[in-house]
């Protein structure tokens, strides 16, 4: 389904829309730009949010279950309840087509059997607005490097093309569609010289790309060789070992779970699972004491690799979408880019 | 704005001499910032370091590594290691020397001054920039910075720039080194505890709303504590793993290990930790700002951390990191410390 | 508020003086609010700032730390060392907008069990207008 949406009519489509919960990228009071509750005053910018909207689909903290003891007499029971995620339709409108081509390689983890139910419900009840990105929003992006591009299609539901003074809407799902059809009157039928423009515009921003990475699938193939390299050390040397490049990347989805005692008396608790990273040292740790990614080189190496080598043995797919958060956001500038330029010039 | 030729010149010999076993010091940065630490092994690698005033990390913080390091070396290379510091950042050093985390002899201190500038903030620059690119920025000798942009070059008094730490700062140069550039020249500073004093004339109420919203933003990425040389604990109160695990330690004994915090990163959880990380810190931190610059979620933790270093100067007249021989703030005492508060 | 607030303390005792100082409240069968969760600790100089965030963390309304009066201490010092380092946690609590009056320290000698139930008195007495504590109680 191809339409087009006046852009002054964007507030009135998500006004229209009164069964879903609705997100959007917001600029907060210290002016950055996360994604918030839609209030009213809605606008859509091509901007990249702090943390991307994997909090919504893998939030940092999600119950798994909860359980409670109690005792009558002498006999003690143990009760467990399932929590499930609330099945409420949500829409996060804005996502930036990286962001929502993460959610595309979250779904080969978590959705491909066995299905993980927690995130599968969030994903199954939220549809992904993606709106390409005219210009790209940071100094960092290089999605076209990594089969990706500004204007990507994997993983949204609609991806919306800002024409000036209307939106081209592509609709891309079934969930897609039900967005469109609850504000029917609002939209009308794309037309040749929109799909014209909409492919100027896209080649336009793809070439508004500043930063890139010449030959991504070489360098999965020469990581393959450098597991061993002293190379880890040297590049490893000023990481802090803090969790920032993890945490606000769009597809890095590692957990932790634990359970978490509210009160003792008498027991009451949670199961909860958290994100975790490769990055912290306890992330390895093993319960003898032994750590196999014991220093700051190990877990650089993991990260980059698991990104370039593993998962695209597996899937066949990078697993970084190019978004350039790290590189933005690391406090020492290790730079993703450049670290993956210099395997691949490895002892060349 | 200091120069640092001598310093190079002199980083040069040390690493020919073989002095020292290497070099922590300024390069060139990414796509996110101009300068990036930079760790310098052969002495024609010299020319890569650079000064500016966008060196802002605390390089102290890498001497923790560097201890850790030490200890798996098999035998250890016991030679110094070499590392610029600025004003702020030597007080870091004074408090490790202090602590006896490491010696005097570790290190090789190569000092700079900020004289009468100091370091840019990053979010006063990028709104400066509004979306321009800088590529070099220098102190000119009116005290103004000079931007230099693909679109020319902007100039800015110095203060408007500055990152918070450095209007309020005590040590623009540095209070131990062996080899110094640039100028002993004091900034005056009016109000060096300022920024905390805003929040303390708050009413109590108000007090908790504003770190209540800011600490809940939280995302307990530990960069906070990644970022500051002296959050050196091997096992820190926040990791799941705080129980020394022997052969014979038992499943119960590991099931049964107190959890003082719990791993969600919920509101009341991350305040423990922020409390926890602020006491922790009381009559230590330097106030290099190199928590609040680093978190991503822009926390103002310095106003956390900076309360206990006024607290320090006012209750027991303890200045944090200027003298390696005083014993450290918590572990000493006079017999006539305030007890108004005590019943 | 059908019931009236019961506030819960907990208080770090000290074994040698403060500890001993309730004792003989107890058994010298002088009144005193029954709000008190006593924590026998070696020495005031032994409770850790964490112990304090955590029995908040827990659901504490309010948190007293007792020790020997200066120069009494068991261990010579451990209270001077109790007297600067729990200083500075309450005023971080202070700062970060916990009411003053939630966290308390005293000094109570062994023979000072009069002087501990009235610390308890007046302790409830100041937390009763407060309400229940839930700005460091673990969120649920
Ligand atoms: S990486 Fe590409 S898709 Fe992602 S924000 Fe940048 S331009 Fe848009
Ligand atoms: S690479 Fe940067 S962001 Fe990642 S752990 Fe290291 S210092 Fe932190
Ligand atoms: S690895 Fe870095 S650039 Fe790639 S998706 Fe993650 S944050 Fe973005
Ligand atoms: S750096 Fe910021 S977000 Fe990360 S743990 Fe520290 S305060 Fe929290
Ligand atoms: S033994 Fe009572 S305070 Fe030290």
């Amino acid at each position: 389904m191809e339409k087009t949406l006046a852009k002054k009519d964007f507030p009135q489509w998500v006004k229209k829309l009164t069964s879903w919960k609705i997100y959007l990228p917001k600029k907060d009071a210290g002016g950055r730009w996360n994604y918030a509750e839609a209030d009213g005053e809605d606008v859509l910018e091509t901007r990249q949010a702090t943390l991307p909207p994997k909090t919504i689909l893998f939030p940092q903290n999600e119950i798994l279950l909860e359980f409670s003891k109690s005792r009558k007499g002498n006999a003690e029971t143990l009760e467990v309840k399932e929590v499930l995620p609330p099945a409420e339709p949500t829409v996060v409108f804005g996502v930036r087509p990286c962001e929502a081509k993460a959610a595309w390689l979250l779904d080969e983890v978590f959705a491909s059997e066995p299905r993980d139910i927690y995130y599968w419900m969030r994903r199954e009840n939220t549809t992904l607005v993606g709106l390409a990105c005219t210009p790209p929003p940071s100094d960092n992006c290089f999605c076209t490097s990594v089969e990706g591009s500004p204007h990507a299609e994997e993983g949204s539901d609609i991806l919306l093309t800002d024409l000036g003074d209307k939106y081209y809407v592509r609709s891309l799902t079934a969930k897609g569609e039900a967005l469109i059809n609850a504000a029917k009157g609002l939209f009308e039928e794309a037309k040749p010289e929109d799909r014209k423009k909409v492919k100027a515009v896209h080649t336009e921003s793809e070439k508004k790309i500043q930063r890139e990475l010449k030959g991504a699938r070489a360098v999965s193939e020469k990581l393959k060789t450098m597991f061993d390299s002293p190379f880890w050390d040297e590049e490893a040397m000023s990481c802090l070992r803090c969790g920032i490049c993890t945490y606000i990347c769009p597809s890095c989805h590692c957990f932790d779970i634990n359970d978490e005692i509210i009160d003792t008396t008498p027991l009451r608790g949670k199961r909860v699972r958290t994100w975790d990273t490769c990055q912290f040292p306890d992330f390895t740790m093993h319960s003898s004491g032994h750590n196999p990614r014991p220093d700051k080189a190990s877990r650089l190496r993991q990260r980059l690799l698991h990104k370039f080598q593993y998962f695209v043995q597996v899937y066949d797919k990078f697993m970084c979408v190019g978004c350039g958060r790290c590189i933005t956001m690391c406090p020492v500038g290790i730079d993703i880019i450049k670290v993956l330029e210099k395997v691949r010039d490895h002892g060349a | 704005m200091a120069k640092i030729d001598t310093l190079k010149e002199e980083a040069r010999k040390l690493l020919q001499d073989g002095k020292v076993k290497y070099i922590i010091g300024y390069g060139a940065g990414s796509n996110g910032w101009p300068a990036a630490p930079l760790f310098i092994k052969q002495p024609e690698d010299v020319d890569k370091l650079i000064w500016d005033p966008t060196c802002i990390h605390n390089l102290v913080r890498f001497l923790v590594d560097e201890k850790r390091r030490k200890g798996k070396e098999k035998p250890p290379d016991k030679r110094p290691v070499g590392i610029f510091v600025k004003g702020c950042d030597s007080r870091a050093i004074v408090v490790l020397l202090q602590e006896k985390f490491i010696e005097r002899g570790d290190v090789y201190i190569l000092g700079i001054s900020c004289e009468k500038a100091g370091v840019v903030d990053d979010a006063k620059l990028a709104k400066k920039l509004a979306g321009k690119k800088v590529i070099t920025i220098e102190v000119d000798d009116e005290n103004r910075f000079v931007l230099t942009t693909a679109g020319g070059k902007i100039e800015v008094p110095v203060e408007e720039l500055l990152a918070e730490r450095c209007l309020e700062c005590r040590a623009n140069f540095p209070v131990i080194y062996d080899v110094l550039s640039g100028e002993k020249t004091k900034r005056a500073v009016d109000k060096p505890f300022g920024s905390v004093e805003k929040i303390e004339s708050l009413p109590v109420e108000e007090r908790w709303a504003f770190w209540k919203e800011q600490i809940d933003k939280c995302i307990r990425c530990y960069a906070c504590r990644s970022a500051c040389p002296m959050c050196y604990c091997d096992e820190c109160v926040v990791d799941s793993i705080q129980l020394a695990v022997s052969a014979d330690t038992t499943a119960d004994e590991k099931a049964g290990r107190i959890k003082w915090i719990q791993r969600s990163a919920a509101p009341s959880e991350n305040m423990i930790y922020h409390l926890v990380r602020a006491i922790h810190l009381g009559g230590r931190c330097i106030d290099c700002g190199e928590c609040e610059r680093v978190c991503p979620l822009d926390i103002p933790l310095r106003l956390l951390n900076k309360k206990l270093e006024k607290e320090a100067k006012e209750l027991f007249d303890y200045e944090v990191g200027f003298d390696p021989d005083l014993p450290a703030l918590i572990s000493s005492f006079r017999d006539d410390d305030p007890q108004d508060f005590i019943r | 508020m059908a019931e009236e607030f019961e506030p819960r303390i907990v208080a770090f005792l000290c074994k040698w003086c403060s500890s001993a100082g309730s004792d003989l409240a107890g058994v010298s069968r002088m009144e005193y609010p029954p709000n008190v969760v006593p924590i026998q600790v070696m020495c005031s100089g032994s409770v850790s700032p964490l112990y304090i965030f955590s029995a908040f963390n827990k659901g504490a309304d309010g948190v007293l730390v007792s020790g020997c009066h200066p120069g009494d201490c068991h261990y010579i010092k451990g209270n001077y060392y109790a007297r600067r380092r729990l200083n500075l946690v309450k005023q971080l609590l202070e700062y970060i907008g916990l009411e003053p009056e939630r966290f308390q320290m005293s000094w109570i000698s062994a023979a000072e069990g009069t002087k501990y139930t009235q610390v308890i008195k007046d302790f409830v007495k100041e937390l009763k207008p407060l309400g229940p504590q839930s700005k460091l109680r673990r969120t649920p």
